[in-house]
């Protein structure tokens, strides 16, 4: 008899088995720093303060069904690992990592600027080394030690469109994917369908990405979510509960879901508030990760969908994702 | 009464010594601290800085400046410990080793964001440390042109100097046009500015060190030890000879007042991997010596190593 070996997801507290995670918030952020804040004058980051901010809404996401959280925010945007670890073991929620950094903009000079002659920026093969390290061996706290395997890369192209650097981030996301078993998340710079491309173009399967941002642009959103899903990524719909100024409504998303779902494309859809924890550096928002499940899943039911479909879009579809392939 | 902002506390510029205005402790680039290629242990980097400072200590020398910006490894709870620990001053400061050293939070930052930060650390502190900077950091990215974040930054060091009396150090002197016209424009006196790097390899030929002085400026023969005759010389290496006649022939023409030596060594690199055998003590085993072949007297030495430097360094506000 063959052994067969659990399915599994990296999460701060190690492998967790796929079928566990439950209802899961995929695009979210913990402790979300701007790189350099934790240097400035005007910031203060009492980490006990911190947690309990954070134990408050992820207490809330359990409570109203959440399972699993995904912070996507990176290596390099005020990643606390064992603060994240300690909050898990507290409030029961599985929090998985990210690795990977950018857009470009947010890089440090380590990368962009180097102690060489000419100081060309880091190409795509060093980006997949770091991140793949992350993946496999452990995430950094810089300086002092690796803690557990990062669950996924995540990057982001500039929004006026992706730079050299950006593509060098995309196409090591990519490899380090190839190379570990962990899914990439990426936000689009410009042109949807051009940044998804620069991955396939590594040879990562489709069905290893995540592209979101999708539904930040009220009057982009549809074609680029079906753009996504058509070609057999993971379109994700991150900003629930944002409004207003250009975005579109949560009604006008719910209406978007249920097409895409009428169109066959519910096992590529994904949803996720994009809360901001706690932000040090910029404003973030105040939304709960707990709204996907308070606000938006109502919205879906109205439009039909049923309880398997709902299902299928907040567990089904990120244990997928989220479920470590074998290298 | 004279003040210079050392980790440890104020001190009376008298008791500075012997000062090394332009060192590292340890540098890396921003982002640097991500990749494990570089990371020490803790014993580790106290095995490779306390020898040296101990000895630079043994041979007579007074201060270390760290030129390390913030967000370059800068690190002042560890300089506290050294200090206490090997009895050598230790200065930090504030400021930026050049715009493309400044992450995102403050390169994003306006002109009187960057102020406040830097007279908030030279007042009140670095972080929680408690620890005040006593000079600026300003810098050229590479590329060789000030980009306008350098110019922000500048802007925003003249103002803090201004506002704090201390002193601003540059990490290069090309392009030096526009950062002078930034201090004119600011009022800052020009004898508060240590131009920086006017002899290495790569910039020697491009900086009008004669003319910074002309208007004023101090002019900094910092990067003594980078020579093109080491093993495995860095980019911005020069022929030793070179620049010890670059300095001779500079102070020769009575401008013995203006200049400032210093070594740019690094104790223990942060992010990447440093010049083997290229230590502060540079000074005492090889230019103090070189100086007096070259027919320099001990009040020659006194100047440019003692009093020069705590002119500088004195906060005047």
């Amino acid at each position: 008899m063959g052994h067969r070996t659990t399915p599994t997801v990296n999460t701060v507290l190690g492998p967790v088995p796929a079928a566990e995670l439950g209802v899961v918030a995929i695009h979210e952020a913990l402790l979300s720093v701007v790189p350099g804040a934790e240097h400035a004058w005007d910031v203060t980051i009492d980490r006990a303060e911190v947690f309990e901010t954070l134990a408050a809404k992820l207490t809330e996401f359990r409570t109203h069904g959440g399972g699993t959280l995904v912070d996507r925010t990176g290596m390099f945007h005020g990643r606390d690992l064992r603060l994240y670890e300690a909050l898990s073991r507290t409030t029961g929620v599985h929090l998985v990592a990210s690795t990977g950094q950018g857009p470009e903009e947010l890089l440090g000079g380590y990368f962009l600027t180097p102690q060489t002659n000419p100081p060309t920026p880091w190409p795509a093969g060093k980006f997949a080394e770091l991140f793949a390290l992350e993946a496999a061996e452990g995430m950094v706290v810089p300086r002092v030690e690796r803690r557990g395997p990062a669950g996924l890369v995540a990057t982001a192209a500039t929004r006026a469109g992706m730079t050299a650097t950006d593509e060098s981030l995309f196409r090591g996301a990519a490899r380090a994917a190839l190379a570990t078993g962990v899914p990439v998340s990426v936000r689009y710079g410009a042109d949807v369908r051009h940044d998804l491309d620069v991955l396939l173009d590594e040879g990562l399967p489709a069905d290893r990405i995540a592209v979101g941002d999708l539904d930040l642009d009220r009057d982009l959103a549809r074609a680029a979510a079906f753009e996504v899903a058509g070609r057999g990524a993971y379109a994700v719909l991150d900003h629930l509960g944002t409004e207003g100024e250009g975005h579109p409504t949560d009604a006008e998303r719910a209406d978007l879901v249920a097409e895409l779902v009428a169109a066959g494309h519910g096992g590529r859809v994904l949803l996720s508030v994009g809360a901001t924890g706690v932000a040090k550096g910029h404003p973030g928002n105040d939304l709960p990760y707990a709204h996907l499940l308070t606000g938006f899943v109502p919205l879906l039911r109205e439009r039909g969908l049923d309880g398997t479909r709902v299902r299928r879009l907040l567990v089904d579809n990120p244990r997928e994702l989220l479920t470590v392939r074998a290298v | 009464m004279s003040r210079v902002n050392t980790v440890l506390g104020p001190v009376p510029a008298e008791e500075l010594g012997l000062v090394a205005v332009h060192e590292h402790i340890g540098y890396g680039m921003p982002g640097s601290e991500l990749d494990t290629r570089w990371w020490k242990t803790p014993e580790q980097r106290y095995q490779e800085t306390v020898p040296k400072l101990r000895r630079f200590h043994e041979l007579g020398g007074g201060t270390f400046v760290d030129a390390t910006g913030i967000c370059n490894g800068r690190d002042p709870d560890y300089y506290r410990s050294l200090s206490a620990k090997t009895g050598v001053h230790i200065v930090a400061c504030t400021g930026f080793v050049g715009g493309d050293t400044a992450l995102a939070h403050f390169a994003d930052a306006e002109v009187d964001y960057l102020a406040a930060q830097f007279v908030h650390e030279i007042t009140v502190g670095i972080g929680g440390t408690g620890a005040r900077a006593g000079v600026i950091k300003v810098g050229v990215s590479r590329g060789g042109r000030m980009t306008d974040l350098d110019k922000r930054i500048y802007r925003a060091a003249a103002r803090a100097a201004r506002a704090t009396g201390a002193p601003i150090l540059t990490h290069l002197a090309i392009d030096a046009e526009n950062a002078i016209a930034i201090f004119e424009e600011e009022r800052l006196p020009l004898h508060r500015v240590l131009f920086g790097h006017v002899d290495d390899g790569v910039n020697a030929d491009k900086t009008r060190d004669v003319w910074i002085a002309d208007q004023g400026g101090r002019i900094g023969f910092d990067t003594f030890g980078y020579e093109t005759e080491l093993p495995d010389p860095p980019f911005w290496a020069r022929p030793r000879r070179e620049r010890l006649d670059h300095f001779l022939r500079f102070i020769g023409d009575g401008r013995i007042h203006q200049v400032l030596a210093s070594a740019d060594a690094n104790c223990s690199p942060l992010g990447w991997p440093g010049v083997e055998g290229h230590t502060v003590n540079y000074l005492f085993d090889d230019l103090i010596p070189d100086l007096r072949a070259a027919g320099l007297d001990e009040a020659a030495i006194r100047t440019v190593f003692v009093d020069n430097p705590a002119a500088f360094l004195t906060l005047q506000p």
